[in-house]
This record gives C-alpha cells, sequence and structure tokens, in this order.
C-alpha cells in the first residue's frame, strides 16, 4: 500500500517588490550624472553674468576680480547720465504694449485657428511658419516705409507693431495648440446653460489658457525688451529709445565705458530675470502643452 | 482669475499703454522757432555731453534756433542714415566723416558747403590740409562738411612701464621692435605690444607698413596699388613676426574694445592707435601712466603717416531748414567752440585759429608732427567707394590668417593691392580719370 505523502505546497514566489529603499550606488551616479553637467553649463553660464555684476559695482580704476567695495557710480551715471530712466521707461511701455496686442490678437486668431475648419487654414498656417525664416533686418526698409506712410515713424507705436507683427506667428500656433486641448464639450456645455460663444470662451477656456498666454505674453515682452534694431532705426529722437539703444551708446568710436555697459546690461537684465523667475513654471507647461500636443 | 477680472485687467492694460504711448506723440512748434535735428554719429558718454554743452552756447547766441540732439551709436551710423536715405527722415545737419563721405556724396544727400563757407566767418580759418583731404574724398572735389577735427595715429604707452625698464620712447623703427621686446614679461602677463587683430586691423596696419617702408603714395603713377611694394611685405613680415612673441596670442581676434581692453587693464606696454582715445586712457591708467609717441621715423629720420578721416557736419539737401542748419555747423566749427571741441575729445582741430589753444600737450605735439617739413602724409583712399570692403570684409580675416601662419605677408598683400588697383581704375573709369 502506498502511503500519500502530503506534500506540502511550493512556496508562492514572492510578487515583483521595489528593491529595498537603501542607498543605491546606480542612484547616486544618475545624480552625478545630472548635477554635474548641470553645474557645469550654470557655470558657463552665470560666470558672465558675474564678471558684469563686477564691473558694475567696481569703483572705477579697480581691478578686483571680486564685487566689493561696492560703487554704485556707474549705475548712476548710466541712470541719470545717460538717460536709462527715459530708455528704461520707453522699453517697459513697448513690452507691456507689444504683450497685450500680441496676447490678445493670438487669443483671438488661435481661437479660430482650432475651432474653426476654413479653406485655407493649412495654408495659413505654413504662411505663418515660414514668416520666421525672414530675417528682421530684411523688413527694415519696407517696414520704415510703411511707418513713415502711416507717419508713425519716431513714434513708440512703430516699435509696438513691429514687435506684435513680428511675435504673432509663433504665439498663434503655440495658443491654438493649447485652444485645441481644452474639450469642446466643455464649451458646449456652457452654451447648453445659456452663454455665448464669447462668453463661453472667457469663462470655460480662457481660465484653462493661462501657462499658454504666460508664455506668449512672455515672449513678447522679452522680445520686445532686447530688440535694438527697430528700436534704433525707426526712432530717431534721444528721449524715445529704448534700453538696448542705449547700452549701445556706451560703445563710442574712441571710448568704451566698461562700468557704464556692465551696469547698463545690469539693468537690462533686472526685468528680464524678474520675468522668467516668476513665470518660468508657466512657461515650462505653456510651451510642452500647446507645441507638443497640438 | 474670474473672466470679469481678466477683461477689466486687459483692458486698463492697453488702454493704459494707448496713454502712454500717446503721451509720446510731437507737440507742434507753435513759439516761432526753428527746430533743426541734428544726428550726433558717434552717442555716447564721452561726446554727447560736448555737443549737449556746445547746442547750449549755440541756442544762447540763436534764441530762434533750437537743436534738437540724437545721438547714434557709431557702430550702426552708417545704416541709419542708409535707411533714412532709402525711407526717409534724414536730419536738418547731422556728423559725418570722410569714411562715410562718398557714399553720402554719390547719392547727392549732402548740400555742398563751399559757396556758404566762402561767404561765412570761416572763410580762410580752416587748415586747407584738412579742406583737401575732404574735398578728395569726393569726385567732384567739392567740399560736402565743414570739417571739425581731424586724427593722427599714435602709439600710446606706459610711461611707467618704460621708466622701470629704464628705456627711452623709440625714436625710429629699430628701437621701436628692440622696446616692446624688452617690455615683455609673459610670466607677469606683461606683453610689449598689442596687435589689433580683428575688427578695424588694417587702417592701423596700413599706417605700420607705410610708416616702415616711407612710401609716400599708395598709388604710383600708372594707378598701381603700392600696397604690396616689396617695403610694405618687408613691414609687415617685420611687425606680424611680433604676433605671440610680445602680444597676447589673443590678439588675432582683437577689435578696439579688446584692445583698449588689454591696455587699460594693465597688460600691454605699447598699444597703437589714434589721439581720439585719449581721455579713455587718462581716465583708467591716469595722467601719469600713459603718454603718446608718434609714429616713429626711418632710417632718413623722415616720418610717413597715413591720413585719417576728417570728421565734421553735413547739411542735409532735402532738410527744410538748411540756413539753420549751416549757421549751426558754422558755430561749432568757429574758433570758441573748436577749442573746446578738440580739448575734450583731443583731436586735431580743422579751425586753425585753435592750434595753440587746445591746451593739451599731445595734441600740440600731434600738430607739430602734421606741419614738420619732414613729415610725409599718405592719403589713403577714402572716396573708393569698395574701401571699405575691401580693407574690412576682404582684408581682416585675410590678416588674421597672416598672423596665424596660414597666409604669406606677399599673397596677402598682392590681393589686397589687386583689389585697390581695380577700384581705383574703375573710379578713374567713372570719373573720367
Amino acid at each position: 500500500m502506498s502511503t500519500v505523502t502530503p506534500t506540502r505546497p511550493a512556496a508562492r514566489p514572492a510578487p515583483d517588490r521595489p528593491p529595498p529603499a537603501r542607498p543605491n550606488r546606480a542612484i547616486r551616479v544618475s545624480k552625478w550624472q545630472i548635477y554635474v553637467p548641470l553645474g557645469l553649463y550654470l557655470l558657463f553660464t552665470l560666470v558672465p553674468f558675474y564678471w558684469m555684476l563686477v564691473f558694475a559695482v567696481r569703483p572705477r580704476g579697480s581691478t578686483s576680480l571680486l564685487p566689493w567695495p561696492v560703487s554704485l557710480e556707474n549705475f548712476e551715471t548710466v541712470w541719470n547720465g545717460l538717460g536709462f530712466g527715459v530708455f528704461f521707461a520707453n522699453s517697459l511701455k513697448v513690452g507691456a504694449a507689444a504683450l497685450v496686442s500680441t496676447t490678445v490678437i493670438a487669443l483671438a486668431g488661435g481661437y479660430a485657428l482650432a475651432r474653426y475648419r476654413f479653406r485655407g487654414r493649412t495654408a495659413f498656417m505654413v504662411a505663418m511658419l515660414c514668416t520666421q525664416f525672414i530675417p528682421g533686418a530684411m523688413m527694415l526698409i519696407p517696414l520704415f516705409e510703411v511707418f513713415r506712410t502711416l507717419e508713425l515713424v519716431n513714434s513708440l507705436w512703430s516699435l509696438v507693431i513691429a514687435e506684435t507683427v513680428f511675435q504673432l506667428p509663433l504665439s498663434l500656433i503655440l495658443i491654438s495648440g493649447f485652444i485645441r486641448n481644452v474639450p469642446v464639450e466643455l464649451e458646449e456645455a456652457a452654451w447648453v446653460d445659456g452663454c455665448s460663444r464669447l462668453r463661453g470662451f472667457l469663462v470655460v477656456v480662457l481660465p484653462m489658457l493661462r501657462p499658454g498666454l504666460v508664455a506668449v505674453g512672455s515672449f513678447a515682452f522679452i522680445h520686445s525688451w532686447n530688440n535694438f534694431l527697430f528700436a534704433l532705426m525707426f526712432v530717431s529722437e534721444q528721449e524715445k529709445y529704448t534700453i538696448p539703444v542705449g547700452l549701445a551708446f556706451t560703445l563710442g568710436e574712441f571710448s568704451v565705458d566698461f562700468g557704464a555697459l556692465a551696469a547698463g546690461g545690469v539693468v537690462a537684465a533686472v526685468p528680464v530675470v524678474l520675468v522668467f523667475a516668476i513665470v518660468q513654471r508657466y512657461l515650462v507647461q505653456g510651451l510642452s502643452a500647446g507645441a507638443v500636443k497640438g | 482669475m474670474a473672466p470679469g477680472r481678466w477683461s477689466r485687467t486687459a483692458t486698463a492694460l492697453a488702454v493704459g499703454a494707448c496713454l502712454a504711448l500717446a503721451g509720446c506723440g510731437d507737440d507742434p512748434a507753435a513759439d516761432g522757432t526753428t527746430t533743426i535735428t541734428f544726428w550726433d554719429d558717434n552717442g555716447g558718454p564721452a561726446r554727447t555731453p560736448v555737443w549737449e554743452h556746445m547746442i547750449a552756447e549755440f541756442e544762447k547766441e540763436n534764441p530762434t534756433i533750437k537743436v534738437k540732439y540724437v545721438g547714434i551709436p557709431i557702430a550702426q551710423v552708417q545704416q541709419k542714415y542708409d535707411t533714412a536715405i532709402a525711407g526717409g527722415g534724414l536730419p536738418d545737419v547731422g556728423g559725418v566723416t570722410t569714411a562715410m563721405l562718398a557714399n553720402l556724396a554719390a547719392r547727392e544727400v549732402l548740400e555742398p558747403m563751399d559757396e556758404r563757407l566762402s561767404g561765412s566767418a570761416l572763410d580762410g580759418k580752416l587748415n586747407e590740409q584738412v579742406v583737401d583731404t575732404v574735398k578728395a574724398t569726393v569726385p567732384d572735389e567739392k567740399l560736402y562738411m565743414v570739417p571739425l577735427s581731424t586724427n593722427l595715429g599714435v602709439f600710446w604707452y606706459r610711461a611707467d612701464w618704460f621708466a622701470e625698464a629704464k628705456i627711452s620712447p623709440p625714436a625710429n623703427w629699430d628701437e621701436f621692435y628692440s622696446a616692446v621686446e624688452k617690455l615683455t614679461d609673459r610670466p607677469n602677463n606683461r606683453y610689449g605690444y598689442t596687435i589689433r587683430g580683428g575688427a578695424g586691423s588694417i587702417s592701423q596696419l596700413l599706417e605700420v607698413l607705410y610708416g616702415q617702408s616711407g612710401i609716400d603714395e599708395v598709388f604710383d603713377s600708372s594707378g598701381e596699388s603700392t600696397v604690396n611694394d616689396p617695403g610694405n611685405v618687408e613691414a609687415l613680415e617685420r611687425i606680424a613676426g611680433l604676433y605671440k612673441k610680445v602680444t597676447p596670442e589673443a590678439d588675432v581676434t582683437n577689435d578696439y574694445v579688446k584692445m583698449v581692453a588689454q591696455f587699460d587693464g594693465g597688460n600691454i606696454g605699447v598699444m597703437q592707435h589714434n589721439l581720439g582715445s585719449y581721455t579713455d586712457h587718462v581716465e583708467t591708467l591716469g595722467e601719469d601712466k600713459v603718454d603718446a609717441m608718434f609714429v616713429p621715423a626711418g632710417e632718413d629720420g623722415t616720418r610717413t603717416v597715413t591720413s585719417h578721416p576728417v570728421t565734421g557736419l553735413g547739411v542735409f539737401a532735402a532738410g527744410e531748414q538748411r540756413d539753420a542748419a549751416f549757421r549751426f555747423a558754422e558755430f561749432v566749427a568757429g574758433k570758441e567752440m573748436n577749442t573746446y571741441w578738440a580739448t575734450e575729445t583731443g583731436v586735431l582741430p580743422a579751425n586753425t585759429e585753435v592750434a595753440d589753444a587746445a591746451g593739451l600737450e599731445h595734441i600740440t605735439r600731434a600738430a607739430q608732427v602734421l606741419s614738420d617739413p619732414g613729415t610725409t602724409l599718405v592719403q589713403l583712399p577714402y572716396y573708393l567707394p569698395e574701401f571699405n570692403s575691401i580693407t574690412k570684409t576682404d582684408a581682416e580675416p585675410q590678416f588674421q590668417k597672416v598672423l596665424l601662419g596660414e597666409l604669406s605677408a606677399r599673397d596677402f598683400l598682392d590681393e589686397m593691392a589687386g583689389k585697390l588697383t581695380e577700384a581705383q581704375a574703375s573710379y578713374d573709369e567713372r570719373n573720367g580719370g
């Protein structure tokens, strides 16, 4: 007689678990792989800024490699002597106006591109993209003649219009991509509840576009803040120049005021750095959502 | 943000921007004064205050004329004029130099000054050599600007380094080469000389070449360029031989800004430039540490220098206020203002009444060098429309190759001479020469 010896059931294989949470060499290595190149890149990027700061704040004639002792002499020279106070205000006006006009027009145009199907839509998008390949310098004389006809030469409006025109194609494409990501059913629900198309857009779509608006607005502002060529060519009055033209003043034929140049550079960089610091979270969202998913 | 707030914010921003921008519009002049627009071709912290002072003096003396000052950065002034010529919007009067005069005169945008000057207080007061240089710039030999000043090549040197090394400023080229070697102390980051290898290199190079060879014309009687004369080739080989030996290696891309940064930063013993950078060096290094020497003399004791662009004011033909514009140009070229101009900017005044009044020793010495019978002035062909492109676009990269040993001095000068000869032939043909 045979006896059957019950066998112990085989132990169930342990389910897949994540490795124990202990310091892992592989993770440490990957951190170094991230931080070392990033650190080097930061160093590479920040050294010119440091150099600019040192030149801006050290007293004239000093050869110190440290920004100490601090002297505000160069800032006084550029702000009062070179008129950077006026240039700064002009740049702010042009930047703010370009931001508003670019954003508003890009919103309207982007909505049309995203929500309507019309003949020539693709061709329009391609044409928009093509305009990005035309350098601003090539458009200088035609734009100058247009503004002269409109009596806008020597007016800050010429800068606002030129900036808006050059910023619109990219802004339109970005915003339209963003609007496409907002389900149309949400808008339809708003219409069912009695909203008009505009009201539905304002109530439902617009609040969801904040990252895109920030991306488009900040690009428009920064681009117009930095634009030198148009500001120099379309304006021929000292009191209407903008910051980049002011910076060029520090480079004379026989004279280069490095302290003033650096101080002017700091004045010019501060608003751009601030804008980036404030909006960088939205900016990344805006660019990725609008451009990749669109 | 609620939609209401969004739209209100956007509207407020738009209205605010409109008001702010609209506030910058021109107010029509209603007080009977004439307003002229003046473009300063070298606007910046060094020149703008000088012009502001002269404008204030002019307005004091001419209360019915107001001058609207517009400073243009020097690097963009040609582009600014070109855009205004093509699209409109030229000023009534503007700063011009002989380097841009041929271009402007060819497009007939400037009014000739000959008749106006002959009947003005400046008649006979302007340096003849300067006036001739201006007239030689254009084919019709008219005076298309009121000259204010000219310049002269200078070797700025560290007087304290020379004293430390117990050597005198060189009087001839052999002493020059010997001095820059003695001043070099590479371990301590001290270099005896700096070569301008980047933007603007060729005009300085030509001064050194003709200064050493003693050749007195850029074109010989048959219209061939003398740039590739064996004397100039030898001179180029000698000066290029200094590269990396007594100069920083980075000199191959040295433009004016980098060159001055090195000199004023205390790394260079001798720097070739012109009178115009005086204020910069003195401000940074101090008056006791920097001094000027002129192009060293040749073996026979004579000195050869090249002409420098003449700076002045042009009255634009399209302007509606040409009389007032000329009155302004006449005023700033007069004795009092020209003295002020020369003193403040450190250049050679065009008004002969000023010569002894500038008060700066190096200017007095420069004037003496120019008027010395032992000095030969080589007129560079600024009148050739191609001169800028030949000496900048074409020749600058090639000169860098010479410094790097990738191109021989002879080949480089042959190429430049060929282009200059061709440009001169075309010029002669166009002007019936």
